[in-house]
């Protein structure tokens, strides 16, 4: 719900309570004013009628008092007390039945008592009643309407420069290189709103380019060594005299550096992959790819005399092409790596998905941890962050990636995202 | 050839500077990006290996400089960062090539040399090597006289290890040379020695000359003696 219905809706409540009391209040005001107006022309005429026995010595005639209907009774009650009190009566020209006020009392003609009840239609009053009901009513209406048109045309206005900031809040994104625009608005809150999304994006921008900064810089402070140990030893091995011992000691040396190197080098893609650094994606025709990707690892995969079978189809994704060869080299490094003597691979691409399966003696895989860093199987020699960034990869473009274990073969199952 | 290597890192220019002097090249070497600009003043080179991380800024000025200047040295970028931004930077503003940390000297000096040649012989060149002749722009070989077919690896590994004659390769080198660092196959490197006894037999089929030799438990090493 809108913080304007929410408004709305308080506001709309309260008012018709108010305008509700206020009208109940109203009437009974009116209706008392209109009661002690009535009761002071029956006085009066009362009094009236009193005169004129006084003077005439008679009882009057209908006649003369038009509009109130007077009634004599002759009574022996020594005393009636003057009162007033709401009566209904039928009029003799009319048949239907009215609401009036009447005042009762006694009066002596010639000696004879008599009581005279003299009443007066209240109807201007119930008219009254009718008249500040309609006008309540009329005025809730006009404050519907008022409070619709309000939030229509007024109060949408109003919050416009909300929701142009909540959507270039929602459109931010940390690697582009624009920053957040700074508006100025009329309204002090919304002003100071934008100015705090300003400072905290340009906050957030910074913290973010120190961060890239940051394992740029690692890369750096790490790689320099790491190429000073790999010339020294270039150097080191042209020495004739080194034994085959020594020059064993140092292939290790080579082989550490080299292991040491590409997992700096995973590390940092690793980093670039979950902070969205990698830029530049296009139309990556995955068949194609596939073939190279097989060609390459042909002679690698001899060693083991594993045939590679691959079932293509046509099948385009939009993504990078860097991370994508990565993707192929790790899923290929793996399935000739975990595979047996004269085993199997078998790559099946379809529109929804890319099976990689290899043919393996160890069971299955502990799903749990398998794609997590650093774990590696039990005959691994990897560094376990191969599937770590293929499963990064893949997230990275809402792809899923699963694994299955059956008829002693290793499946990755890859499903693209369907709205690529 | 007359090289220029500006690297802040001693030990590393250092072995860069002896790597590349044993064989007549004119190495000369400094450490900031003050000292190449004023180097590239006053001499003329054929070709600068150029760091990026650079103590008084990024090496890109250098580049700049020869830019500005109508200069026509070659340029090597050896950076430690492997950034694609980086690297198409380099290259979009005059670098021929971009080499990533830690790197063989062997890598470096074959990539050198190719530029150099690129840069020297308009891309028309042959490279003769006593008996052997290698046709660049074409890519195929004669050993005295008569074409030998290589496959595109034994061509790489030909090219690659003539430009590092007398030199000890490590076998850790070579397997970056051919398939690059990305095919991370862990130190298992049988599949090197199928390509290096193709390519021997190649040429022992015309030479009498056995130029590959192998130095046992680290590499090989193409030698004249």
């Amino acid at each position: 719900m809108k913080l304007s219905a929410h408004y709305n809706r308080a506001n709309i409540i309260i008012t018709v309570l108010v305008l509700a009391a206020g009208g109940l209040i109203y009437f009974f005001i009116i209706s008392q004013l209109g009661r002690n107006q009535l009761d002071r022309d029956l006085s009066e005429e009362l009094e009236e009628v009193i005169d004129y026995v006084n003077i005439n010595g008679k009882l009057p005639h209908q006649v003369d008092f038009d509009e109130d209907i007077t009634e004599f009774v002759k009574v022996n009650t020594q005393r009636i007390e003057t009162r007033f009190f709401d009566t209904v009566y039928t009029e003799k020209k009319e048949k239907q039945p009215k609401t009036g006020r009447a005042i009762s009392g006694l009066i002596k003609v010639n000696g004879d008592r008599y009581k005279v009840t003299i009443t007066e239609s209240s109807e201007s009053t119930e008219y009254l009643v009718q008249v500040i009901t309609i006008i309540t009513l009329v005025l809730m209406l006009i404050l519907l309407v008022v409070v619709f048109i309000t939030n229509r045309f007024i109060l949408n206005g109003l919050w416009k420069p909300f929701y142009d900031t909540l959507n270039k809040l929602k459109a931010f994104n940390l690697s582009d290189q624009e920053h957040f625009e700074l508006t100025k608005d009329k309204v002090d809150e919304f002003d100071q709103l934008n100015t705090a999304v300003h400072a905290m994006s340009l906050r957030v921008k910074s913290d973010y380019h120190h961060l890239k900064q940051f394992t740029e810089n690692a890369s750096h402070e790490m790689m320099t060594p790491l190429a000073l140990i790999t010339s020294k030893l270039d150097t080191l091995i042209q020495d004739e005299t080194l034994k085959y011992d020594q020059l064993q000691q140092i292939n290790d040396i080579y082989n550490a550096t080299g292991k040491l190197s590409r997992l700096n080098q995973s590390l940092l893609l690793l980093v670039k992959i979950e902070n969205n650094l990698i830029n530049g994606t296009e139309l990556v025709e995955l068949q194609a790819l596939i073939d190279q990707k097989a060609r390459q690892f042909h002679e690698l995969s001899l060693n083991k005399r594993l045939s590679i079978r691959v079932n293509p189809r046509k099948k385009e994704v939009l993504a990078s092409k860097y991370l994508m060869d990565i993707l192929f080299n790790n899923l290929f490094s793996n399935a000739i790596r975990h595979n047996n003597q004269d085993g199997l691979i078998v790559i099946t691409l379809t529109d929804e998905s890319l099976v990689f399966s290899n043919s393996a003696s160890a069971g299955p895989l502990n799903t749990d941890v398998l794609f997590e860093r650093f774990s590696k199987g039990q005959q691994s020699d990897g560094m376990g962050l191969g599937l770590t960034i293929v499963k990064n990869i893949c997230s990275l473009y809402n792809w899923q990636i699963d694994y299955q274990y059956h008829d002693k073969a290793h499946a990755f199952i890859i499903k693209f995202d369907t709205a690529t | 050839m007359k090289l220029l290597v500006v690297e802040d890192e001693r030990g590393l220019r250092e072995n860069i500077t002896s790597y590349f002097n044993e064989d007549g090249t004119v190495c000369e070497s400094c450490g900031s990006l003050a000292k190449a600009i004023d180097k590239l003043h006053n001499y003329d080179y054929d070709c600068v290996l150029l760091d990026i991380g650079l103590p008084d800024g990024e090496g890109f000025g250098v580049l700049e400089y020869l830019r500005n200047n109508q200069k026509n040295e070659a340029v090597l970028i050896i950076s430690a960062k492997n950034s694609l931004d980086d690297k198409l930077k380099g290259l979009n503003i005059g670098a021929d090539d971009y080499l990533t940390k830690p790197f063989h000297l062997a890598e470096l000096k074959a990539r050198v040399l190719a530029i150099y040649r690129r840069k020297a012989f308009n891309s028309n060149s042959k490279l003769i090597f006593n008996e052997i002749t290698i046709h660049l722009p074409g890519r195929h070989v004669e050993v005295n006289q008569h074409p030998i077919v290589l496959t595109r690896k034994e061509y790489d590994m030909l090219l690659y290890f003539i430009a590092n004659k007398e030199k000890v390769i490590a076998k850790n080198a070579i397997a970056e040379h051919l398939w690059g660092d990305e095919m991370d196959m862990h130190d298992n490197f049988d599949f090197i020695y199928t390509h290096i006894k193709n390519l021997r037999k190649k040429l022992l089929d015309f030479t009498d000359n056995d130029y590959l030799k192998s130095i046992y438990g680290i590499g090989y090493k193409f030698t004249e003696r």
